[in-house]
């Protein structure tokens, strides 16, 4: 970090978010890594999340980068691109983040009409007679709040729950797996607790582009029900930026993961109890033909090292 | 080579390590240096500590095994605290959910003069009775009157359990050095330990859709002042009275009540008094494990930006808590026996 950057005067500082979960703190350490090792620039992580990180770059035009901007779920998104606050670089997720609701495995496989919407309203106390539904505040609240008033969750005996905290939200998987008892609710991949607990997603009406607008806004008088459309994962920049680091700009342009190659990186981390920086460091040694293909020839050149031996 | 490399071979350990770290993951700084075309440089003289250690001996435990010996052993132990704890709190669950639906489906033309009745018994001071009339009027104009409410039936049943529960316990503090010694350690982790920390494993023991879950995070914090005062007040009554106690042949039960508690009663209303903030400030965490009360628009408020809803709501917590602060100081003052003219 210190040796190198020095030498290599066309890449300065530049300050990346480091979003509070588990994937985008793995895109967050390959990009540094790639960005100081192979452009020489001077790396620091912002710790964030998505609603920080958005007003920070609205109001000060920093970070430089930010990485897993799920469009969906960010209303203030679009208006910040129109305004050329921030300029969008990639689809970081190629495939695309799914949001939906789901069951656990282990209640599909003993239970298969669960998969389905109707089923699971034949009978709710298969599923524990609960959704398990976001936090307040957050965009998925009041579209699911919304769904499950156009579906008739309530008069078909299904409750609404709705979690204080994304930490309870993912530990009420965790407990429920633990015990093998019924669970349904909302949840998104790639995440950690997808990769490690493996749910089946329940079959809902296909996706309507004018029902989920109108259940995305609170005052919603004619909620459709409708599935989730699959959320566009960019990395973003903040306006200037391209300008000012061209090269590390069209590096991260570039870096973009699968679901799979992500998936198997965050269930290898969850597996070993690995922190963020050793499953980048597994993600780096394991693809290397992945990311060759992200860097520029003089990159390459200095990350040899690593990309033809070991 | 790691830094204790030569160590282990000294102590003839090789055999027992094998293989030298081949266990842990590569990290970044290996990677960089990797980068660079050399091996890792360490510190010069790093801490014994297990990660260091483990790279010379692979037979020693990383730490991160430790951390998930402590996760599997919770897991181990879940089953049979599961059915201990569970039926002991689910009382609690009743309590909590009885009083929500007592205070919200009371109508708002009768709960108010309640309130007030209940503050000018406490209080018999009139400018406390008409503050708290117009803070809670204040609140219903902005129309925050029901979470409001919620928020106050949460406080009223933590409170009430944390003055059964801790009174007595503070009383056998007082009547025992050594069970003193035992239980002060234990008050000040349940200060100070963050509460995700213990919150999140009582997910594993009860259901999170149970009311108990916020119900026990605040009992936990909150019961800490008024065990400490308790026990703090009844240390303090003065020697002197408890010789003509015992020269009236008074027994110590007589004692107790007679005697002790009355003139402990200015510390214990006082812990009393913390009691009741405290549980006040732990309505935003126990929003995070879904309890309802203007805690929820505080989060709602910082999630979504929404300055105005965050501070209403936050003012409203503020207002709640002055209003539980001058109603308990002024039942203090008029219970203080300490500052009775005789």
């Amino acid at each position: 970090m210190t040796t190198g950057s020095a030498a290599y005067a066309d890449c300065g500082e530049v300050t990346i978010t480091e979003m509070n979960w588990a994937s985008s703190a793995v895109v967050t350490a390959v990009a540094a890594f790639l960005m100081e090792q192979g452009y020489g620039c001077e790396v620091q992580k912002v710790p964030s999340s998505t609603v920080t990180a958005i007003t920070s770059v609205t109001e000060t035009g920093e970070p430089d980068i930010l990485t897993e901007v799920w469009a969906n779920s960010t209303p203030a998104y679009p208006g910040l691109l129109a305004e050329g606050k921030l300029v969008e670089l990639a689809d970081v997720l190629s495939d695309g983040g799914v949001e939906a609701w789901w069951i656990p495995a282990y209640l599909a496989e003993s239970n298969p009409e669960l998969t389905t919407w109707e089923g699971i309203m034949a009978n709710p106390a298969a599923v524990g007679g609960k959704f398990h539904d976001c936090p307040s505040g957050w965009a998925c609240d009041i579209i699911n709040n919304n769904n499950l008033i156009a579906a008739g969750a309530e008069a078909g005996g299904l409750e609404r729950f709705q979690h204080g905290s994304g930490e309870t939200l993912q530990t009420s998987i965790a407990a429920a797996y633990d015990e093998k008892a019924p669970w349904f609710g909302y949840y998104w991949a790639p995440t950690a607790v997808l990769g490690k607990y493996p749910m089946v997603a329940v079959e809902v009406p296909a996706y309507d582009a004018e029902a989920h607008t109108c259940n995305g806004n609170v005052d919603c008088t004619n909620p459709g029900f409708s599935a989730y459309p699959a959320s566009k994962v960019v990395t973003a920049a903040a306006g200037g930026f391209s300008e000012r680091e061209p090269a590390a700009a069209a590096l991260m342009a570039k870096v973009s993961f699968t679901n799979e190659q992500m998936g198997e990186v965050l269930a290898w981390r969850l597996d070993r109890n690995a922190s963020y920086d050793e499953a980048a460091v597994y993600f780096l040694t394991n693809y290397k033909d992945v990311w060759a293909e992200w860097l520029n020839d003089e990159a390459r050149e200095k990350l040899a090292a690593i990309l033809d031996n070991g | 080579m790691a830094f204790y490399d030569s160590i282990f071979s000294a102590l003839g350990l090789s055999g027992w390590c094998g293989e030298a770290g081949d266990g842990a993951p590569l990290s970044m700084a290996d990677l960089m240096a990797k980068a660079g075309g050399d091996e890792a440089k360490g510190e010069f003289f790093p801490f014994p500590s297990l990660d260091n250690l483990n790279e010379s001996c692979s037979s020693v435990l990383q730490s991160r095994d430790v951390t998930k010996g402590i996760e599997e052993g919770f897991l181990a132990a879940k089953p049979a605290l599961k059915t201990v704890l569970d039926p002991i709190t689910q009382p609690l669950s009743w309590l909590l959910d009885g009083a929500l639906w007592l205070f919200e489906a009371t109508p708002w033309f009768v709960m108010v003069p309640i309130l007030v009745a209940i503050s000018y018994w406490a209080s018999r001071s009139k400018p406390v009775t008409i503050f708290v009339f117009i803070s809670i009027m204040l609140l219903g104009l902005v129309d925050h009157y029901d979470v409001a409410m919620q928020t106050l039936s949460i406080i009223f049943v933590c409170t009430s359990i944390s003055v059964l529960l801790g009174v007595p316990v503070g009383i056998a503090m007082s009547k025992s050095d050594r069970l003193q010694k035992s239980t002060v350690p234990i008050l000040d982790l349940l200060q100070t330990l963050p509460t995700f920390v213990y919150l999140i494993p009582l997910i594993f023991l009860f259901s999170v859709t149970e009311s108990k879950l916020y119900g026990i995070a605040i009992i936990l914090y909150a019961i800490v002042p008024v065990i400490r005062l308790t026990d703090l007040g009844i240390r303090l009554v003065d020697q002197d009275v408890i010789e003509a106690a015992n020269a009236f042949g008074m027994n110590s039960r007589q004692k107790l009540l007679r005697v002790q508690m009355p003139l402990a009663l200015p510390n214990i209303m006082a812990g009393i008094n913390q009691t009741i903030m405290m549980s006040l400030a732990m309505v935003v965490i126990a929003s995070l494990v879904s309890a309802p009360g203007l805690g929820v628009n505080v989060l709602r408020g910082i999630r979504n930006l929404e300055l105005g809803v965050g501070i209403v709501a936050g003012i409203g917590i503020v207002l709640l808590a002055v209003i539980l602060d001058r109603v308990s100081k002024a039942a203090l003052s008029r219970v203080d026996m300490t500052r009775v003219k005789h």
